[in-house]
């Protein structure tokens, strides 16, 4: 009976395939046809002229002509420029605002909440807030400068090249350091008390205790918002359409909008050319935040 | 009881029999259309398809209202996937639509109540595609009141030399007032036609034509002579300081209420915004509106050239399957009496034929003025981005629209990088 009854259950997970379809015929299904087929399909088209009713085959001309994009290229600049510059700001200041709220600042809970509330808001209501905010003629940014007597600092700021990506750059700062802060604030409580208070015993001072014992201990929380973050950005379309469109004179264009922009906005049909910035655009991503992974890898594990 | 269910069933069937073939019959044409917040527009037509209905009790026009940018991404996706409806809104800079054979051919519409050159505009190798409700010219709108305490007084001809438009701006600009409301917030254009309508006078419409289409070198020192001029303009404090980010709504309030500028450069269709209570954002109701031509250019080839365009029109979907009842609404719009009745209830012209002397009233006095501007015109069809394609038109709005009368972009790099854009 004792043999019979492993023998039996062997039997029954050796040959559940029906069992084993059914759990995940659905979840295939809807990933082959919402995330594979479109994916496969846009590297297809990348190598093709694909119009309505017709598609012609051109092998590499959509990445020869890519490749000599100066538009594309421009984009690329101020994509990655703001993917990098913002993860940093962004988990930076959060990881101060954490930190001030783990030490139980006076008003925590209040700016807990204060700080975490544009996260809450979509990119259309940021961006539209913001474009009042920058308002050369009475945004409180202007008006506060020229209160100060320093007018000749006023500028329409999303609409001179050389403050526009600057001025985006703050806001989706602004807007995911709330974010941030909250989940290093539950990494922070989550910090082993042992440690914290060993490190006490040893006399260890409140900068030594942070970069020696809570950076370290924080760091794949860190790792994990910085990539996020990064991706984030390297996607971003919403808040550039709403406030420049890509504008002035492509400073803040960033790739997806000109995919967008030569998807729908360039009076052809074509999805050819696009899918190949999108297929370009995504090994550039995936190769990034392989990049980006491997070099923020624990190479050893940390023991408490 | 059974008897009481046979005569129930004998009476749906017999009324089933008699309404059946009417609802049948009956067609409806899906119809999507831009001016979802145009009001008078949107009024005319709901009217004018009230009038088709009750002449053609066959067929119903189901309009869908959108606001252009929405309805520009829903028609892309509807026409590739054959869901597009049978009629809908286009402009005739888009000849994608004509390239890919997504228009149906409107050769049997009555042509001969349309102006000729608004059916040029729909031609596309040699077949007229589009039905033109809207035309517009280019005016440079100002305000009487201001331009008196000025103490400068609008010329006969309604148009001022270069010089003394440029000692007009910097007058205004001296007594604190922005001398020109524009603004390219949420537009492609408005910025643009500030060097546009100087380059054609310049140029004159056959050079100017070739410029637009990459035949001529954006490099030619004319052009470049206009762009330095422009430049004057602009750095003698032409444009608000807000010109970048002013949509182009404000920019109309801008002009007649708050700030108040001296001159407004739009499209003749400013009065579906201006000619509206000043509750809705209309101008003043004591607005003293005056309108004069553009300012000539230094050795302008032809001082009265301007830019007249097709702008709303409708077109029929190449695979309707009612193309008959889409031709007869088209056609329902094909009447003197329709182009009149736009002129007096939208105000903006027309490529429908009409008669500007049979309109009384705030229209008529209107007209008037603009018809003064275009006395002895001679016109070039089409704002520069109706003509220009691709990457061309995407440099030249980013760099004409936008940068170069900001300030941005200095006369020399501008035509430089027009002139790759066009290579």
């Amino acid at each position: 009976m004792r043999e019979a009854m492993p023998a039996k259950r062997h039997g029954g997970l050796r040959q559940p395939w029906g069992t084993i379809t059914a759990f995940l015929l659905p979840a295939l299904t809807v990933y082959a046809a919402f995330t594979a087929y479109p994916a496969f399909r846009t590297l297809w088209n990348s190598f093709h002229k694909v119009l309505p009713r017709r598609e012609e085959f051109i092998g590499l001309a959509n990445y020869t002509e890519l490749l000599q994009d100066e538009i594309f290229w421009r984009a690329v600049r101020n994509t990655i420029t703001w993917a990098c510059i913002s993860p940093l700001v962004e988990v930076t200041v959060a990881l101060l605002l954490a930190l001030a709220l783990y030490a139980r600042i006076p008003g925590a809970r209040f700016f807990r909440i204060a700080w975490f509330t544009p996260v809450l808001m979509s990119y259309i209501v940021v961006g539209i807030l913001w474009v009042w905010i920058y308002n050369y003629d009475w945004g409180p940014i202007n008006v506060a400068l020229r209160a100060l007597g320093l007018g000749g600092l006023a500028r329409a700021w999303l609409g001179d090249p050389d403050t526009a990506l600057p001025a985006l750059i703050f806001i989706t700062s602004w807007m995911w350091v709330g974010f941030n802060m909250v989940v290093l604030l539950a990494a922070l409580h989550s910090l082993p008390k042992e440690v914290i208070e060993a490190a006490e015993l040893d006399n260890c001072g409140w900068g030594a205790k942070l970069v020696f014992v809570v950076l370290p201990l924080v760091r794949a929380t860190l790792l994990n918002l910085v990539v996020l973050s990064f991706i984030g950005k390297m996607k971003i379309f919403d808040l550039v359409w709403i406030t420049t469109k890509g504008g002035p004179l492509w400073a803040t264009e960033t790739v997806s909008t000109y995919v967008y922009k030569r998807a729908f906005e360039w009076t052809t049909f074509d999805l050819g050319y696009p899918s190949t910035i999108a297929t370009l655009w995504f090994v550039i991503v995936l190769g990034a935040v392989l990049a980006l992974t491997r070099a923020f890898r624990l190479r050893e594990k940390l023991e408490y | 009881m059974l008897a009481f269910l046979a005569r129930l069933t004998l009476a749906v069937v017999g009324l089933s029999v008699l309404t059946g073939p009417t609802h049948a019959q009956q067609k409806e044409l899906t119809l999507w259309t831009h001016w979802a917040a145009e009001q008078i527009k949107r009024d005319y037509v709901e009217a004018a398809i009230r009038e088709f209905e009750t002449k053609n009790p066959a067929i119903k026009i189901k309009p869908t209202w959108y606001e252009k940018t929405a309805l520009y991404a829903a028609l892309k996706t509807a026409l590739r996937a054959g869901q597009a409806p049978d009629l809908f809104y286009a402009e005739p800079d888009q000849v994608e639509y004509m390239e890919n054979g997504f228009l149906l051919d409107l050769s049997d519409l009555n042509w001969a109540a349309i102006e000729p050159w608004a059916k040029q505009a729909w031609t596309y190798k040699g077949k007229p595609y589009g039905f033109p409700l809207e035309a517009w010219t280019v005016e440079l709108y100002y305000n009487r009141k201001m331009m008196e305490e000025l103490g400068v007084a609008v010329p006969a001809a309604l148009q001022l030399t270069p010089d003394a438009f440029l000692d007009l701006v910097k007058k205004a600009k001296a007594k604190g007032w922005t001398p020109m409301a524009l603004g390219v917030g949420d537009r492609p254009f408005p910025g643009a036609h500030l060097t546009h309508e100087a380059l054609l006078k310049k140029l004159g419409t056959e050079d100017y034509d070739k410029l637009l289409k990459g035949k001529l070198a954006w490099t030619d020192p004319r052009v470049v002579d206009t762009l330095k001029y422009v430049r004057s303009l602009t750095a003698a404090g032409l444009l608000p300081a807000t010109f970048t980010s002013l949509k182009l709504g404000e920019a109309h309030t801008y002009f007649h209420t708050n700030p108040r500028a001296l001159m407004f450069l739009n499209g003749s269709w400013y009065t579906s915004r201006a000619f509206n209570a000043p509750d809705k954002g209309g101008q003043p109701v004591d607005f003293a509106l005056g309108i004069m031509k553009f300012p000539n250019v230094p050795g302008a080839a032809c001082a009265d050239c301007r830019t007249i365009a097709v702008g709303g029109s409708y077109v029929g979907n190449a695979d309707t399957k009612h193309k008959k009842e889409v031709i007869a609404f088209l056609n329902s719009f094909a009447t003197v009496e329709k182009g009149n009745e736009w002129l007096a209830k939208v105000q903006v012209q027309s490529g429908i034929k009409s008669d500007p002397a049979k309109l009384t009233g705030k229209a008529a006095d209107y007209f008037k003025m603009i018809a003064a501007t275009n006395a002895g015109a001679t016109y070039y069809f089409g704002i520069p981005i109706q003509v220009m394609q691709g990457k061309p038109k995407e440099v030249f709005t980013q760099i004409i629209n936008n940068a170069f009368p900001a300030g941005s972009i200095g006369v020399e790099d501008a035509a430089k990088q027009l002139q790759a854009a066009a290579n």
